[in-house]
């Protein structure tokens, strides 16, 4: 028997529940009658969808396997058959597990250090804030600085009197991608550590466990959904992963990425580009269906303040306090080295050879740059408050509603986040290189990128959002005679605000630094910071590279304080804090 | 003649539960009177929820009709029913001071800021908060925060009055407090009101009329006395009050009287009811069959070893002073185990664990049921 007013059931799945009841059993009227809203925003977003989302990949996979007029492995063939191939997918597949690997095991220190111990309140924030930095920097900024380091003429290398070493290759590649990422896995694993219970700990110290039998048998155990979701999503940021590869692989170490990218930029080889990102769209949309199987449709969120009266945490062993400390104090020394370096090449002549302080770079940078930042800055708006408004549509009918199709439409809006930047990139040029949809070298096939690849953040912060709203929040508005046009606008908007708003900040993060689809889409008429620095560092010029990069990371620092102070007005009124943290949105 | 504030006709909601059709709420039936309190009372999934929210309009039921004031309401949509619902967990809006909580109503109505003033502080001030209607509902305790859910609703004056366990949040001392405060407002503004709990004496002490439900059927309607001293079925027995059920085979049927084989003692004849789900003329006692003998602990004495007709013998498991009462726990002969509450008088005997006793049922306090 159904306990149908069982407490335990959630509020929304008995609303979910209702819904599917009233479509099922109410005669079939067709939803353009029963819920016009619902069917005008249901027809909008799939529209959107055939067009942003499964046309481009359809013509990818035509591109990869239709020769001719007809279905052929010609061209798998023919990229498979290359070495240099072979060696790319291997090389993806090596370094994606290095760097799963290794991202995971400094975020778990860092967020047992942050959690677990009671290490100098100071050294935790600036834990903190040092995994903050990758997030907000384009993901070339640690490559740039290693190549500072250690690259010809680097800084360090120099230091320790080292002459024949080179950054380049396997080696430089999973240093800077396990530096770019393991913010990634500090904040899955910091939100599992935390909603552990510290009863927990306490129990099994009461039983006669020592600390470490604790951690081994206790701690570590429970933590082991977030060290699994992490390690898949560096897998996942590791193989899409194109601007780094491309600055630290050189010839020695190819990846699919980087190898597309050059086959299509280089030779012009549209098939062999799209054929290449085929093979890495399988391993990511592996991934992505093993994440999703991992965290089922559990969403990570934690709403803050919620445990107020909590106990701490037990404390960690001393040995492993001390190794963990010892471990995070050199790597936050290491990463504050490196944005120093970025901040003090972007000041030099010519880095290593002349460094005589100058303003040249940023003199040049508002000269000659302008157009890319106010380009940059333009896009990101735009993708921001379009993909924002997306967001909430699609995160509002999958949470709340029911209707045919519903799985579909969620993995549907999810598609071209879980899909390498590379691929959507190339996918994109196919498709819309020829009418009737010609969009290359517009503004609108950019922010279309940005759009429908970053919106997934906002999706994922609006549902977890209302999930943790109750739906008798909306019903006692409707009760209390309002329309749920009213409804909507006057209850659920206000109190989703402070999701949607961390959405939006992320949105705009990720179209201010992101590079791997847009590469492909930027034109004479539209060009963005992100791939001036790329120009730069291919030049050689990283002095140019190292002020572009800090111009871009002021703008965003920034903007995120602006929309940080957002967050915190928009939940100042209700104490129930709605704040959704990065690792919750999947990152 | 007076009109019915609400009625339902064979009200029927049946839910697809994987692939299986679930019957939430069963052939429900009920008249509620103008200014009646009606509670639901069930355990957990026995469809007393799913029927308020029915009646509120958040669930369309499966077949059936639903009429409010004589108008059929059975599919108008929530906010054209002019039902005002308190919910569980209050469902204040927590970005809303207390002011515009309560006068959200009025202002989706379209009133006039000056006409909604007045209302809300008159609201406020029934419920006695009316110094609070610029804090925020996370400003205001658990108590409180069910005063504003009041308020906000009554301040409506719907027709009907819904409440889905609008006490179960509060601690134990405030939810008897706001039993009689929701039961005096309702009275004084004479408002109608279904009242949904699984809380019994939140039920007895408040309720004109209790709908008893058991697996989406309505098991009894009654004023509280009635389904407290005449169940109607094993489970409103036993669900109210804590009733004993014994089971004893049936030697003698003489009208309305039966009698029962003591097992270890003589005989013992009650009353034998039969509750109004069974025809006129079924057969639903029979000679040398069970049927089930429903007795409550405050209508059992214990005395010491004799053996009169009508008296079970017993073997004391636990004896319990409480103060005003002992309370026994008895093993008849047929290992059923009753439970007994004996009124303490002073210098009474208190019999302790293992003691040969007899219970004396009180007959014209128990009655017989189908098995």
């Amino acid at each position: 028997m159904q306990a149908y007013d069982d407490p335990s059931i959630k509020p929304h799945r008995r609303y979910a529940e209702k819904e599917y009841l009233m479509h099922g059993s109410m005669k079939r009227k067709s939803l353009s009658k029963t819920d016009p809203a619902l069917f005008f925003a249901l027809v909008t977003v799939w529209l959107s969808f055939a067009v942003f989302i499964f046309l481009p990949l359809i013509r990818l996979l035509l591109t990869t396997f239709i020769v001719d007029g007809v279905f052929s492995f010609t061209n798998m063939k023919k990229v498979l058959g290359t070495g240099y191939n072979i060696k790319a997918l291997y090389g993806s597949l090596i370094l994606a597990t290095a760097v799963s690997i290794t991202g995971t095991f400094l975020g778990y220190l860092f967020a047992l250090a942050v959690t677990r111990t009671n290490l100098p309140k100071i050294l935790k924030a600036l834990l903190g804030a040092v995994t903050i930095l990758p997030l907000i920097s384009p993901p070339f900024t640690s490559s740039i600085s290693l190549t500072l380091a250690l690259g010809p003429n680097g800084m360090l290398l120099k230091a320790f009197g080292i002459g024949d070493f080179s950054i380049y290759g396997f080696l430089g590649t999973w240093i800077s991608e396990t530096l770019t990422y393991f913010p990634v896995a500090f904040m899955v694993i910091t939100a599992i550590l935390n909603t552990m219970s510290a009863t927990l700990d306490d129990a099994a110290l009461s039983l006669g466990a020592s600390r470490w039998r604790m951690f081994k048998t206790i701690t570590i155990p429970l933590s082991l959904p977030g060290i699994g979701n992490s390690v898949l999503l560096l897998f996942g940021a590791s193989l899409a992963d194109f601007a780094t590869p491309l600055i630290l692989g050189g010839h020695t170490f190819p990846v699919l990425p980087t190898e597309a990218y050059l086959l299509i930029t280089g030779m012009f080889d549209l098939r062999g580009g799209a054929t290449l990102s085929f093979l890495l769209l399988v391993p990511a949309l592996l991934v992505f269906f093993l994440q999703r199987m991992l965290l089922g449709n559990k969403s990570f969120v934690s709403v803050t303040g919620k445990n107020g009266a909590r106990t701490e945490f037990a404390k960690l062993p001393t040995a492993l306090t001390a190794f963990i400390a010892v471990i995070c104090s050199l790597l936050v020394v290491f990463i504050l080295y490196l944005y120093a370096i970025i901040l003090w090449g972007s000041f030099v002549k010519v880095w290593s050879v002349n460094n005589s302080f100058t303003l040249d770079h940023y003199i040049y940078v508002f000269k000659h740059g302008k157009k890319a930042i106010s380009d940059t800055l333009l896009i990101a708006v735009l993708s921001t408050v379009i993909g924002s408004v997306l967001a909430v549509v699609i995160g509002y009918v999958a949470q709340r509603k029911q209707f045919i199709g519903k799985r579909f439409f969620e993995f549907s809006s999810m598609l071209n986040y879980a899909l390498p930047g590379t691929v959507v990139g190339i996918a994109y040029i196919i498709a819309f290189n020829q009418r009737p949809i010609l969009l290359t070298g517009t503004l609108s096939i950019l922010v279309a990128a940005y759009v429908f690849r970053y919106y997934a953040t906002g999706i994922r912060s609006v549902v977890a959002s209302l999930e943790q709203i109750d739906p008798a929040l909306e019903e006692a508005s409707l009760s209390l005679g309002a329309s749920s046009v009213h409804t909507f606008t006057h209850v659920t908007i206000p109190l989703i605000i402070p999701a949607v708003l961390a959405g939006m900040r992320y949105l705009f993060i990720h179209c201010m630094t992101a590079i791997s689809a847009t590469i492909f889409l930027v034109s004479v008429r539209w060009t963005l910071l992100t791939t001036r620095i790329l120009e730069s560092m291919t030049e050689l010029q990283f002095s140019q590279a190292s002020a572009f990069s800090m111009v871009l990371i002021v703008i965003v620092f920034i903007a995120d304080a602006v929309m940080l102070y957002l967050m915190k007005l928009s939940t100042s009124k209700f104490h129930k804090s709605q704040e959704i943290s990065y690792e919750k949105v999947g990152a | 003649m007076k009109k019915s504030a609400l009625e339902l006709k064979e009200v029927t909601k049946v839910f697809q539960k994987g692939r299986e059709p679930v019957r939430a709420v069963d052939t429900v039936n009920l008249l509620v009177e103008e200014g009646e309190l009606v509670t639901f009372l069930g355990p957990s999934g026995c469809g007393k929820t799913t029927t308020l929210r029915m009646v509120a309009g958040f669930e369309l039921p499966t077949g059936g009709q639903i009429t409010i004031q004589g108008e059929d309401m059975t599919n108008t949509p929530v906010n054209k029913r002019g039902i005002g619902f308190v919910f569980q967990n209050y469902a204040l809006f927590p970005h809303m001071s207390v002011y515009n909580n309560v006068a959200y109503g009025l202002k989706s109505r379209g009133e006039k800021d000056d006409a909604i003033r007045p209302k809300v502080i008159k609201a406020l001030q029934l419920v006695g908060l009316q110094k609070t209607e610029n804090r925020y509902p996370s400003q205001l305790s658990g108590g409180e925060q069910q005063r504003v859910a009041l308020a906000r609703v009554i301040v409506m004056e719907p027709k009907l009055l819904l409440m889905d366990e609008p006490l179960s949040n509060l601690d134990a001392k405030l939810r008897l407090h706001m039993r009689t405060e929701i039961r005096k407002l309702q009275k004084k503004l004479g408002i109608t009101c279904l009242y949904v709990t699984h809380d019994q004496s939140e039920a007895l002490t408040m309720a004109d009329r209790i709908v008893v439900m058991n697996k989406g059927k309505v098991e009894q309607i009654g004023t509280p006395f009635e389904i407290y001293s005449n169940p109607q079925s094993l489970f409103v027995a036993d669900f109210i009050g804590h009733a004993n059920i014994v089971k004893l085979e049936i030697s003698a049927i003489d009208g309305e009287t039966l009698t029962a084989r003591v097992p270890g003692g003589k005989s013992y004849a009650a009353k034998a009811l039969k509750p109004d789900k069974y025809q006129k003329t079924e057969v639903i006692y029979q000679q040398g069959k069970q049927a089930a003998l429903i007795v409550r602990p405050e209508n059992i004495q214990v005395v010491e070893k004799s053996d009169d007709t009508g008296r079970f013998p017993a073997r004391v498991i636990s004896s319990i002073f409480v103060g005003s009462h002992i309370e026994y726990e008895l093993r008849l002969e047929n290992n059923m185990e009753i439970k007994a509450s004996v009124p303490y008088l002073t210098g009474m005997r208190v019999f302790e664990e293992d003691s040969e006793v007899y219970a004396l049922f009180d007959s014209s306090n128990s009655a017989f049921l189908p098995a």
